[in-house]
């Protein structure tokens, strides 16, 4: 994620949704967003807090993880709102792809 | 770029004359992106990879088809651009600007790509690399005004 002028933003401790019971869910797909050095970190929060309809704060949170860790696990979806996930971020030119989850 | 206007779901923004000729001729370089770049999963560990893939390779293609359709009509608003003694008035909805923002980011991306996707710096900058230069950073440049003026509106 490139970086920008704008100010160093904390993450902190967000409370994520990701804490659904995995038997709930099965078969679970990953939607997995990693860095890349073009697009602009405050276009990836944008685009996460549009798509999933994120506070910034959790938007933002998952946009640092990409850019300090490579990337950010999303979501855990079925294979058809994962398919959907990876195809709005991708209208978007993010690079986002979905893999199957253990 | 500077708003002058946000009321309801219009926004109006006051462009200079050449500000106004590097975006017409930023948007006129999109779609950017090359159809085969996106890849739906990386491992591939999918029930059926293959429809999958073709599946979003159509939706892009639609995608891409639709806003080149939508450009050319906006550009071709004489409603949406107007001159004025200071330069040029562009008039967009709260919908067309995420649209653009998207496509701005295509162009941006697309031309990173024809650039070899540098992972820092761009290690030869010549005629050949030098317009790709250009339309990425001039792509990203109007990409965070908007950003910025959208930012400026929702905390407004």
């Amino acid at each position: 994620v490139a970086e920008t002028l704008t100010p160093e933003l904390r993450p902190g401790v967000v409370e994520t949704t990701e804490d659904k019971s995995k038997s709930s869910l099965e078969p679970g797909y990953l939607v997995i967003c990693w860095n890349d050095p073009v697009n602009f970190m405050d276009y990836v929060t944008h685009v996460f807090q549009l798509v999933f309809a994120w506070p910034r704060k959790k938007a933002e949170f998952h946009m640092r993880q990409v850019h300090e860790q490579g990337k950010s696990v999303l979501t855990r979806e079925s294979l058809e709102k994962a398919e959907h996930y990876v195809h709005q971020l991708q209208r978007y030119t993010l690079h986002a792809t979905m893999e199957r989850d253990e | 770029v500077k708003l002058v206007r946000a009321a309801k779901d219009q926004f109006v923004f006051q462009l200079g004359a050449e500000e106004k000729h590097v975006l017409l001729h930023l948007l006129k370089l999109y779609p950017r992106l090359p159809p085969a770049h996106h890849r739906l999963s990386k491992e591939g560990r999918l029930p059926d990879p293959e429809a999958s893939q073709r599946l979003l390779d159509e939706a892009l293609a639609e995608q891409r088809a639709e806003s080149k359709k939508k450009l050319h009509a906006l550009l071709a608003d004489p409603q949406r651009l107007k001159q004025n003694p200071h330069g040029w008035r562009l008039s967009l909805s709260s919908t067309e600007i995420e649209w653009l923002l998207q496509v701005l980011n295509d162009i941006r991306v697309g031309s990173w790509v024809l650039l070899g996707s540098p992972e820092e710096h761009l290690k030869t900058f010549n005629a050949q690399t030098a317009p790709h230069f250009w339309a990425m950073e001039m792509a990203g440049a109007f990409q965070m005004e908007l950003l910025h003026l959208l930012e400026g509106k929702r905390e407004a």
